[in-house]
């Protein structure tokens, strides 16, 4: 009521003090009129000319009208379900629709399962090559983010609610300036995204404001932000590589090419399995990564020792470019030997990688090794971009900045006040820019320091399209329409041009598909564009390191910088499903550390949990260091995406921020000192030595068997059942990557229960993925083993509840019926393998609604104090029983697959009827490899592993 | 003396505490601190329903903490009354009557302290009696192979029995006490328990033939109720736990615990209520000998134990070589240390009539036995296949403040009893007299 209310509005009495009689009188007295006049114009006509019966039709109306606030806002749109017919929607029958998740500029082809119009799991597309029904952990996890309670719902002005009338107000204001400029000052700052119709709308925009500029940065592909790189430059086939040589390359490794490089390993390895070939694996790198893990040899080598290994292995190999002969230790000369003989042999068929954050020259160096072998166009090719507009980087947008041409900046996901090099003093100069205008799903650190903070509609729930790992161009479609006061990025910049244009008809344009043909591609998921021309396999495309490693420093120590494997940049930090997944390497969760070696951890007289400062180039973070076996001795690791100072409850106070460590040159002294002080670094695993026991066990070959065990007696009946579900993990496929874990909390409803709670040793993951490593800790054999329930035939857990809540099913299963827990935890204490989850608080019940719209209808929500513990899915078993049923026929091999096993890239873990002999996993358990956990319990488990092979090599 | 007035005498000595209770001030002192304790245990019960049972220390793989170990606890103790009195009754050991009456109480109440502790553990305790096989809609019955569903069994059976031995005891002496009322109130109050006892030659042999044959159950009963507790840790497969060892161990284990509250109690009793003259030197001696012969017996269980792990080798022996130095080795040694070095005193006739020496050696086995508890299931479960599973426990406040209320709810009554209710069976003490003067 500020605006136009003057203190000379109150007509102040002639003489001594006025009473009014009636409202009637007040309303004439012409200030007042003049008041309401000016606040109220419409009103003032009829001022003085109140009938009751008006007033209450007035109020009438208003209040009916005021409903109409909640009908939609836009007519309803066309969307095509995957498989089902579109009408006849049935209640409790799940639709799912092709659709596609994006993050660093890679979209995953996805399949998503609705029910009731509720997004409730993301599938890999079973018929997309770069995915063949797989998915990473961090796609995974992205349903929860569509859920978010902390999302952003409504835009803000100045940290204030506002609303979009508001804004587009403001907009068309800006957009006359820029018409009248040219775009002079306006600045568009995005992600590492390639959404095609993005790229067009931004064309446009370039094109209508040619003044104006684009910058286009990401912290993990461009940690200096001198660029983004040329994005792919190599696609890999992994699946077609015999052997592969890789030096500091994590292909396997977490990040949006996972799946893509996991599903071609997966493949190969399967077909070495099975007598066809080769799939050897040869990798010298400064800290274990996940191929490092699954290699057959792993060299230790610090990262400046990447250089003389690749031309060491070039001149053995007869390839120019490698230089003078380089001084190799022992160690080195025996990798270098075996990678070329390994080379040698697998001609046509091998496969050099040197890791994006290297020179240029040791890439070009790479390249012209396979080109000498004839592997080049077989296991890898180059690809060209796609055509498109091109983007400046954030250290230009940084220099205009501090010129002070920088008038507008709009942000489009992304966070440069958090994760911007301190290099470029980011913070400082985006205070000095006229407007600033944030779109993100959180009102994170930009969005809190910007004039205008715009909620973005999230990947799940808007239309766009994407570029997926093997070059294909993805289609997503929205699983549900946005429940909250939000807009997609293609609306926002459509809007920004002066066409609000929903975003459906924008992707739609991009693609000149008649409608059957579009209609035919958003039920696949993916556009049959033509890929755009091949570059020459001479050419040299040009690439640039992306986070940088400090390795020549003066003190010796070598620092890695890379993003986290769960939560990525930090763009995910706010998913408790991803901060709650251990990482794969040290089980941490709910933070990062400085990942430091056993060698120099004994030097410096650490432990776990200390606190450290690292210091790098002038900056320094400060957090506990975590002592990881096998690390080369003077490297230190710390992972990105921690440390949020604002965008939501979840991701705010957890660890520490390694972003001033990025964008440091690469012969800054890097100094590690101890701090008084611990900090609480929580692991869901406390021991990781597997000596003198076998839990993972290894043969040498593929053609190599176990030796074979005796059959155990036992006083029990055998069970025998049909069918008899079992399950076999191939130990030798599996990467640890962790999409299962996610994929079994996504399916289950397993509750998240924070950091504290895992402290106290009470994580809820149905399906955990154990690390071991055995020998010396400088130098161990590392192995991962996902631990689901074993189904056990002879089930300690049945014979301690005193209830009936432990029972076996007819299919052999072993059951929890939760309904009947009292809660005696003796089925915990029985159990030999500790799969077992306990509710010891009431962890769902006072979840946000978002929350508890995303459960899976299919699964009970578990009450507090019951137990609760891996089903196999039973929920996906009783599905195909009842399809069975109906058409009066047996469960067919594969038909129930697991929410793990689909998830999983590799194909690790196999699931069916062992009862019969020919079923996939049947055929799995009959091989040699095949052994029980804990055999010597003899609880006769239905889950049982393969061994691993140590070798890849060709059997002879 | 004659021996009427000496009879007399002890009659006057034990039934006139109730109504003209000696040490007030002292008993007041300690129901205070009983009754804050109490106060204690309720609150740490409401936390518990209000959170649930997260509020401890309890994880996986340490499903189990203190609610399992603290129930072993009380009811080991409760087994040092029955085989007080009923043992020693079917065996005519008549040294008893003066240290029976307090040891059934005792008895009585480490029971229903016990028996709280496995419904307060319960993820849901409000279902607590889906483990009693009763008629129902659901047509389930409780899960027979369990040793859990025995343990029900045990433990409620073990309750009724000990109840009806101790009120089957006391009623003459109710008798008594209601004939020497000299209030209204009292008489009523003693009346009630006595149930029309008039000390007829038909009572007195109905009651020899009910109290003996509650005594021939009960005996039986020690061992069972504990093997069955036993059976709780034996019957599962884990490294530490799975020995046959464990029932004859538990059993003199729970005796020798159980001996060494009685010692507690007697010499509590005898400085409060100045019974010197009917709980005498003899008696303490008596207890310390008890307490002694069942240490040693413990003494030989640890032995036994270590040599079955030692002999089964891989991971039972893993167990014990952990037990032993592992991260809770302290509980291990401190046990060890607690239950059987100052025991060593009981060698001495001297030491064992020392009421000081005597109390002090039965807090330390109590203290000590109550630490063996804790040693064996934390460390059965915190490692016991997977290395990794291995989860360290640390209890919380309210793993402690459960614990200390159960102490709340044992002393409450315990007062209750020694104020309200004769402490000492003088009758049977007065047939001890007669026998002795006659024979």
């Amino acid at each position: 009521m500020s605006d136009g209310e003057q203190p000379g509005d109150r007509a102040p009495p002639a003489t001594g003090r006025q009473f009014w009689r009636s409202l009637d009188e007040l309303i004439d007295e012409p200030a007042f009129q003049a008041r309401l006049a000016r606040r109220f114009p419409a009103i003032a006509r009829h001022a003085g000319d109140w009938r009751r019966r008006d007033i209450l039709k007035c109020l009438g109306g208003a209040v009916a009208l005021a409903g109409l606030d909640g009908c939609e806002r836009a007519p309803d749109e066309e969307a095509l379900p995957f498989v089902e017919a579109p009408e006849g929607h049935v209640p409790g029958i799940a639709r799912s629709y092709a659709t596609a998740f994006e993050y660093e500029g890679i979209a995953q082809p996805l399949i998503g399962k609705t029910r009731e119009g509720r997004p409730i799991k993301l599938e890999g597309n079973p018929q997309h090559p770069a995915s063949r029904g797989a998915t990473d952990a961090i796609t995974q996890a992205a349903l929860l983010g569509l859920y978010d309670p902390d999302r952003s719902a409504a835009p803000r002005r100045l940290g204030a609610p506002a609303d979009w009338a508001l804004f587009d107000t403001e907009l068309a204001a800006l957009r006359e300036r820029l018409d009248s400029t040219q775009g002079s000052g306006f600045r568009l700052l995005t992600g590492s995204t390639r959404s095609p119709t993005l790229l067009r709308q931004i064309g446009a925009l370039l094109e209508r404001w040619p003044r104006a500029r684009w910058h286009a940065w990401s912290p993990v592909a461009d940690g200096a932000g001198s660029g983004l790189p040329a994005r792919q430059t190599r696609r890999l086939h992994l699946g077609e590589a015999h052997a592969t040589v890789a030096f500091d390359a994590d292909p396997l490794g977490p990040g949006p090419l996972q799946t893509w490089h996991a599903t071609g390993w997966g493949q190969r390895r399967r077909a070495y399995q099975a007598g066809d070939g080769a799939a050897q694996l040869l990798v010298a790198e400064p800290t274990p990564t996940l191929t490092g893990i699954i290699a057959g040899e792993r060299l230790i080598a610090r990262a400046d020792r990447m250089e003389p290994l690749l031309r060491a292995l070039a001149r053995a190999l007869g390839v120019s470019g490698g230089g003078s002969a380089p001084r190799l230790s022992p160690a080195e000369q025996a990798f270098v030997a075996q990678a070329a003989k390994a080379l040698d042999e697998q001609r046509g068929h091998g496969l050099v990688l040197v890791a994006e954050h290297h020179a240029p020259e040791l890439q070009a160096l790479a390249r012209q090794i396979d080109a000498a072998l004839g592997n080049l166009g077989r296991t890898s090719e180059l690809a060209a971009q796609r055509g498109g507009p091109t983007a400046a980087s954030l250290a230009e947008l940084a220099r205009d900045m501090a010129a002070r041409q920088v008038e507008t900046l709009f942000v489009l996901e992304a966070n440069p006040l958090y994760a911007a090099p301190p290099a470029l003093q980011f913070n400082r100069l985006f205070a000095r820019v006229k407007q600033r205008i944030h779109a993100g799903l959180h009102v994170d650190e930009t969005g809190a320091a910007s004039h205008w903070h715009l909620p973005l509609a999230h990947a799940l729930e808007s239309w766009s399209d994407g570029e997926a790992a093997d070059g294909s161009i993805l289609l997503a479609q929205p699983l549900v329409r946005p429940w909250m006061n939000v807009r997609s990025r293609h609306e926002l910049l459509s809007g920004l041009l002066g066409d609000p244009t929903p975003d459906r008809a924008l992707v739609r344009a991009t693609w000149a598909l008649d409608g059957p043909q579009w209609a035919a591609a958003l039920v696949q998921g993916w556009v049959d564009a033509p890929p755009p021309a091949q570059s020459a396999a001479s050419a040299s495309p040009e690439e640039r390191p992306v986070l940088r490693t400090s390795s020549a420093s003066a003190t010796g120590l070598s620092l890695l910088v890379r993003p986290d494997p769960s939560i990525w940049d930090g763009s995910f930090a706010s998913n408790p499903w991803l901060q709650e997944t251990p990482k794969p390497l040290t089980k941490i969760t709910w933070g990062n550390a400085v990942h430091i070696s056993p060698a120099l951890a004994e030097e410096r007289g650490l432990a776990n949990g200390d606190l450290v400062r690292l210091e790098a180039g002038g900056h320094s973070v400060t957090g506990p260091v975590w002592i990881v076996p096998g690390q080369e001795r003077d490297t230190v690791l710390v992972h990105l995406g921690h440390g949020r100072s604002a965008g939501s409850r979840v991701a705010e106070g957890v660890g520490f921020s390694a972003t001033p460590l990025l964008g440091l040159s690469p012969d800054a002294d890097v100094r590690l000192t101890r701090m008084e002080g611990r900090d609480e670094v929580v692991t869901t695993q406390a021991h990781f030595r597997m000596e003198p026991d076998e839990f993972v066990r290894f043969v040498e070959t593929a053609a190599d068997p176990l030796p074979p065990e005796e059959p155990r007696p036992s006083f029990y009946p055998p069970q025998e059942s049909k069918p008899a579900w079992g399950m076999a993990i191939d130990l030798d496929l599996c990467i640890g990557c962790n999409a299962c874990v996610v994929a079994c909390v996504a399916e289950n409803n397993v509750p998240m229960v924070g950091k504290k709670q895992v402290a106290k040793g009470r994580e809820m993951h149905w399906l955990r993925v154990d690390r071991y490593h055995s020998g010396s800790p400088d130098d161990p054999e590392h192995a991962f083993q996902p631990v689901p329930c074993m189904h056990c035939e002879n089930a300690p857990c049945e014979m301690g509840c005193p209830v009936n809540a432990a029972v076996h099913s007819p299919d052999g299963l072993n059951l929890q019926v939760y309904n009947r827990c009292i809660g005696t935890r003796t089925c915990s204490a029985y159990c030999p393998y500790k799969v077992r989850r306990f509710n010891w608080f009431d962890y769902t019940g006072g979840d946000p609604p978002e929350l508890k719209a995303q459960r899976n209808p299919d699964v009970t929500v578990r009450q507090r104090g019951v137990m609760e513990k891996c089903t196999y899915c039973i929920q996906r078993i009783s599905d195909a029983r009842i399809a069975a049923k109906k058409e009066d026929r047996p469960i067919a091999d594969g038909e129930v697959v697991t929410a793990c096993q689909a998830a999983c890239p590799t194909q690790a873990i196999v699931f069916g009827d062992v009862s019969e002999a020919d079923t996939q996993v049947s055929r799995k358990k009959a091989t040699g490899r095949d052994y029980d956990l804990l055999a010597e319990a003899n609880t006769r488990p239905r889950t049982t592993y393969q061994a691993r092979i140590r070798k890849g090599e060709r059997p002879a | 003396m004659t021996a009427r007035d000496a009879e007399d005498r002890v009659t006057r000595e034990v039934v006139r505490i109730p109504q003209h209770f000696p040490a007030r001030r002292a008993w007041w002192a300690c129901f205070a601190v009983a009754l804050l304790l109490l106060g204690l245990f309720f609150v740490s019960v409401a936390v518990l329903f209000g959170y649930g049972p997260g509020i401890w220390g309890n994880n996986i793989p340490v499903g189990w903490g203190f609610p399992i170990a603290n129930y072993v606890w009380w009811v080991g103790i409760g087994h040092a009354g029955t085989l007080i009195s009923a043992m020693l009754l079917l065996m005519g050991q008549q040294w008893r009557n003066s240290l029976n009456r307090f040891a059934e109480a005792m008895t009585l109440f480490a029971v229903i302290c016990a028996g709280l502790y496995p419904i307060l553990h319960l993820g849901r305790p409000w279902r607590f009696y889906w483990m009693a096989p009763y008629f129902n809609t659901m047509n389930v019955w409780p899960q027979f192979r369990s040793p859990l569903t025995w343990d029900f069994f045990a433990v409620l059976t073990y309750l009724i029995v000990s109840a009806l031995f101790w009120f089957i005891g006391i009623m003459p002496d109710l008798a008594s006490a209601r004939d020497r009322a000299e209030k209204r109130r009292w008489r009523i109050f003693f009346g009630l328990g006595a149930m029309g006892w008039r000390g007829s030659a038909k009572h007195w042999h109905r009651w020899q033939q009910s109290y003996r044959l509650t005594a021939a159950i009960a005996v039986p009963l020690v061992v069972s109720v504990h093997s069955e507790i036993a059976l709780l840790f034996a019957a599962g497969p884990i490294p530490g736990w799975a020995s046959t060892v464990f029932p004859p161990y538990f059993v003199i284990g729970a005796a020798f615990s159980g001996f060494a509250m009685v010692s507690m109690l007697a010499v509590w009793l005898r400085a409060m209520l100045g019974l010197k003259d009917l709980v005498t030197p003899k008696h303490l001696d008596m207890l310390g000998r008890l307490m002694l012969a069942a240490g040693l017996m413990t003494l030989y269980g640890y032995l036994a134990d270590a040599f079955t792990a030692a002999y089964e080798g891989k991971r039972e022996l893993e167990t014990l070589m952990d037990r032993l130095s592992g991260p809770y080795a302290w509980s291990y040694w401190s046990a060890v240390l607690l239950n059987f070095v100052p025991l060593q005193l009981m060698w001495w006739r001297g030491m064992r009539q020392h009421p000081l020496v005597l109390f002090l050696v039965g807090l330390s086995v109590a203290i000590g036995m109550w630490l063996e508890r804790y040693m064996l299931l934390v460390t059965g479960l915190y490692r016991d296949w997977l290395e990794s599973s291995v989860g360290y426990f640390h209890p919380t406040f309210w793993d402690w403040s459960l614990f200390a209320g159960t102490l709340g709810v044992f002393f409450t009554a315990f007062l209750l009893f020694i104020r309200f209710l004769p402490v000492i069976s003088a009758f049977e003490i007065k047939e001890e007299l007669e026998k002795g003067h006659n024979g």
